[in-house]
């Protein structure tokens, strides 16, 4: 005798039938649900994004997965005084056709090198506003100077200058003589900020290290790249880890000697070294922008 | 076991032999782990304190009777109460007492000199950092198979994948660590190899080498593991001895 002669009801060919209709239809329902969730709680992707090629500084060690892009600079006169502000540079804003849609997109070409806004769309910087590239005509705050931020690694820029300053030129003038006890000193003087970010939350904020060193004074006299995306030994990058997103620094730390990378930029949290005096050419993919009302 | 009348047991290989098993009938594999050696001595005695317990129990003419549990009211619910009033009331009174700490909104442009998890996790966090260890196949031309960062997160799978499977591998009938020092051994090694990889997720704080580091989170545990199994071997003797000395002092042979 089988041991479920006794089980009600009795299974039958009906039963699986009705079994079989009502399984499927109960998976379909949740399927469905499931999608109408995932699709209510997420947003479409946006514009922007894919395979690029940018400039980076070297990833010499550590988990990092690249190096972390290179920002353009250029010097402006300030009108009245020997001196200049320091401005990242920000690609030709442009509408191209792509797929049948018009698109604005920010790009153009440097040194035979295409650098464009999708340079920086990666760890969450896709999001921010500075990074759409036509920011500073819906935002009228946002500037392309570079502006110092309140609470710096380095002493000198706590004690000179102020959050939300602009980088000026003259600030950088000790830069073959400057150090802070860690490394060589004399080799670059840094200093952190933000760039096109003017009133925003920290959490929108693009931070960017800056640092002026003779060591690309020299690199630029035979580098076409160099020469025009550097100016007077300025350089600059986008101070985000391409590892897990985290603010390194040139010379912030003094732990960085354990892993020899005091004259690096060196990410206290895994232990990431980029050389900001080895700029390359690498790629990656970048995150879409997601769309905006 | 035969009734209380005249029919004995069968003893003589005539019959079938086979009895039922009941609950405190020892599964194949229990009888055999109990063939040989400490673990033969401590089931031996315990089963014989048990049936000297078992007998003192038959002798007595105290009555026993199973107990399932006190009633859910009132006796479970009054307790039940006391207790959640006493946490409910510790909750409002901490949260009365003491200041509300949320600090403002964590900044992502800037990132803090000493960046940890909870020391809870360092065990974990430092197995983000193996990337020494992710071998550059020469099958992909020198490329590795993963990035460094989905290593450290497959070494995580690996790590809970082993604690998992120890169970199956050896369920733990042993009640100390010498009756069997392999395991012993192995469960030494998996408490250093904890500590050895939370020192190496906080390599940037310690005052040494990181590759000395490095190569001393993995050296450690083995050895350690290895000096703890010869221990363990060689404690088993002597505590085979001082056991039976305590047992014939407990219970003195007859």
């Amino acid at each position: 005798m089988p041991l479920d002669e006794d089980k009600y009801p009795v299974e039958s060919d009906r039963r699986r039938f009705v079994k079989g209709v009502v399984g499927g239809a109960s998976l379909a329902g949740i399927a469905t649900a499931g999608a109408a969730a995932i699709n209510s709680t997420t947003s479409s992707s946006g514009g922007g994004g894919g395979s690029v090629t940018f400039r980076a500084i070297e990833n010499t060690d550590g988990p990092a997965p690249r190096g972390m892009p290179q920002i353009p600079i250029e010097l402006e006169e300030i009108p009245g005084e020997d001196d200049f502000y320091i401005k990242g540079r920000w690609p030709e804003v442009s509408e191209v056709e792509e797929q049948g849609k018009t698109l604005k997109v920010a790009r153009e070409d440097i040194a035979g090198e295409t650098y464009s806004s999708e340079w920086f769309q990666y760890c969450g910087v896709q999001t921010y506003p500075g990074v759409y590239p036509d920011a500073t005509e819906e935002n009228s705050d946002l500037t392309n100077y570079f502006r110092y931020n309140a609470n710096s690694k380095f002493t000198w820029q706590n004690e000179e200058v102020s959050g939300g300053q602009k980088m000026k030129l003259s600030h950088f003038s000790d830069y073959e003589t400057w150090g802070n006890g860690i490394g060589t000193a004399g080799i670059g003087k840094p200093a952190s900020g933000s760039w096109r970010s003017e009133d925003l939350e920290p959490s929108e904020t693009m931070a960017v290290e800056v640092i002026r060193s003779s060591r690309i004074e020299e690199a630029a006299q035979d580098n076409e790249w160099l020469s025009k995306t550097t100016d007077k030994g300025v350089m600059a990058h986008l101070n985000k880890c391409t590892h897990f997103c985290c603010v390194p620094a040139f010379k912030g730390q003094a732990g960085a000697a354990n892993f020899g990378a005091s004259d690096r930029v060196y990410c206290q949290c895994h232990q990431s070294v980029y050389d900001p005096f080895n700029i390359i050419s690498t790629n990656y993919v970048a995150l879409p922008r997601p769309a905006r009302d | 076991m035969a009734e209380d009348n005249d029919s004995e047991p069968i003893a003589d290989g005539s019959g079938t032999g086979i009895v039922a098993p009941d609950d405190e009938t020892p599964t194949w594999s229990e009888r055999k782990e109990r063939t040989q050696g400490l673990s033969r001595l401590t089931y031996e005695y315990f089963e014989r304190a048990r049936r000297e317990d078992q007998d003192l129990r038959m002798e007595s003419d105290y009555v026993e009777r199973d107990v399932l549990g006190f009633p859910a009211w009132p006796h479970e619910m009054i307790r039940n109460f006391a207790l959640t009033s006493f946490f409910v009331g510790l909750i409002l009174f901490l949260s009365a007492t003491l200041p509300p700490h949320i600090g403002p909104p964590a900044d992502p442009s800037t990132t803090p000199e000493i960046i940890l998890p909870d020391w809870y996790l360092y065990w974990s966090f430092g197995l983000l950092k193996l990337g020494p260890l992710n071998p550059e196949l020469s099958i992909l031309g020198g490329e590795k198979l993963m990035a460094d960062r989905t290593y450290g997160v497959v070494a995580n799978i690996v790590v809970v994948g082993f604690i998992a499977m120890v169970p199956f591998l050896n369920k733990g009938s042993a009640r100390r660590p010498v009756e069997q020092p392999f395991w012993a051994g192995i469960g030494v090694m998996g408490v250093a190899f904890a500590f050895t990889i939370a020192a190496l997720s906080v390599k940037n704080l310690l005052p040494m080498d990181s590759h000395l580091l490095f190569d001393l989170t993995f050296l450690i545990p083995p050895v350690l593991g290895l000096i703890s199994y010869t221990v363990f071997r060689a404690m088993q003797e002597g505590y085979m001895y001082s056991l039976n000395r305590r047992y014939y002092r407990l219970r003195p042979p007859k």
